[in-house]
């Protein structure tokens, strides 16, 4: 049986190849989606709010391939952007920008979510 | 298993990558034995003393230390390195500056397949394993004009120590590096390309065609021609001219 991929963030062409048509596969990388994202929101949030440029660069640095696997949209290049000019650019722009792949990310999230809930 | 199997080690401190890598092997690859995986630098360099790898797939930046900080610790290479790293690492350029392999994250089948396949060739091959060991002690050395560049050549690797170059000249694919000790090497790279290679380490493009070491200008009297130890005479471009009156002064001032 096919997955059922409701998804309005996610584009999970990746994912679909790599697992070769095993869902067995492709529930292991949705679970681990669910379980390291939210952590890594977490402490980028908590690295936003201790205005630790350095540390948002390391999260988001980290995070950027298994987002790009996951073919979240529009989400690369704002990364991109501060992994380049974590040092300079102004608190309040870093703030926003982090803030919108904060949006992007909770709604991965809840594409995952719905993915499992249908699916798994 | 049969002997011809690659002992492979990945070490990353990214599940998600390690998962990755893992499958793509597993799937794609029958000729590669995954002997483990490994989450730090720290379990990394235990893995490595533990089951002898022939390859490891080594993350540039961990938690615990980076890279290039574990093999640091290596008293002995004896393995060959892929480095996996996210776009836009600062150490993509030390690793191209050793013409040492790389996979970008999140690790492109195509790419893999030519990196296993690069490493197949060059397995019993020496010299690799010797860039590594050049590309550490370049990070050891704070004087950029005594790190050595390493380009692959049709010959194999042509090895030079920065301060040694005076000037390159670009021939549309192709680059003549001119030395200190008088000779011209052919480099299947573009000056584009050493350009970049070479960017922040003392060299500036002054022209579409040449590329000069400031350590060996010997006078430049803000016209148009630049006066190298070599005793040849390097164009500035018009169009460039004020931008490298402002290089050339600036980089004489540290200089003297």
């Amino acid at each position: 049986m096919d997955i059922d991929w409701a998804t309005t963030i996610i584009n999970p062409k990746e994912l679909i190849h790599i697992s070769r048509g095993d869902h067995k596969v492709i529930y292991k990388y949705l679970i681990q989606f669910k379980e390291l994202i939210p952590q890594r929101i977490d402490s980028l949030e908590k690295s936003l709010e201790a205005g630790n440029r350095k540390s948002v660069r390391q999260i988001l640095h980290q995070m950027s391939p298994q987002l790009q696997f996951f073919g979240i949209k529009n989400i690369v290049s704002p990364i991109r952007r501060l992994e380049h000019e974590y040092e300079t650019i102004p608190m309040v722009e870093l703030n926003t920008l982090v803030d919108s792949i904060l949006i992007k990310l909770n709604l991965a999230i809840e594409d995952v979510d719905l993915t499992l809930k249908k699916n798994f | 298993m049969t002997s011809e199997k690659i002992n492979c080690l990945i070490i990353d401190d990214d599940p998600f990558i390690r998962e990755l890598l893992q499958d793509k092997l597993n799937q794609y690859f029958p000729e590669v034995h995954l002997l483990s995986t490994a989450c730090s630098g720290r379990e990394g360099l235990q893995k490595i003393a533990s089951l002898q790898p022939e390859l490891i797939f080594l993350d540039v930046e961990m938690a615990d230390m980076t890279g290039f900080e574990m093999l640091a610790q290596l008293s002995d290479i004896t393995f060959q390195t892929i480095f996996i790293t996210s776009y836009s690492h600062y150490a993509i350029k030390a690793i191209r500056f050793n013409a040492l392999d790389y996979l970008l994250k999140p690790l492109d089948l195509g790419e893999l397949k030519k990196a296993i396949n690069r490493y197949k060739k060059h397995i019993n091959i020496r010299p690799h394993k010797e860039n590594l060991v050049l590309a550490l002690r370049n990070m050891s050395i704070k004087n950029i004009a005594d790190h050595m560049l390493i380009l692959k050549t049709q010959d194999g690797d042509l090895k030079l120590v920065i301060k040694d170059i005076i000037h390159i000249e670009g021939d549309r694919n192709y680059s003549y590096i001119y030395l200190k000790n008088g000779s011209k090497k052919l480099v299947s790279k573009t000056l584009s390309d050493l350009e970049e290679l070479l960017d922040s380490k003392g060299f500036y493009r002054c022209h579409r065609s040449h590329i000069l070491n400031r350590e060996h200008i010997i006078n430049y009297s803000k016209g148009t021609i630049v006066e190298l130890s070599n005793t040849i005479n390097v164009p500035v471009s018009r169009r460039k001219k004020k931008q490298f009156s402002e290089w050339y002064e600036n980089n004489r001032i540290k200089n003297s």
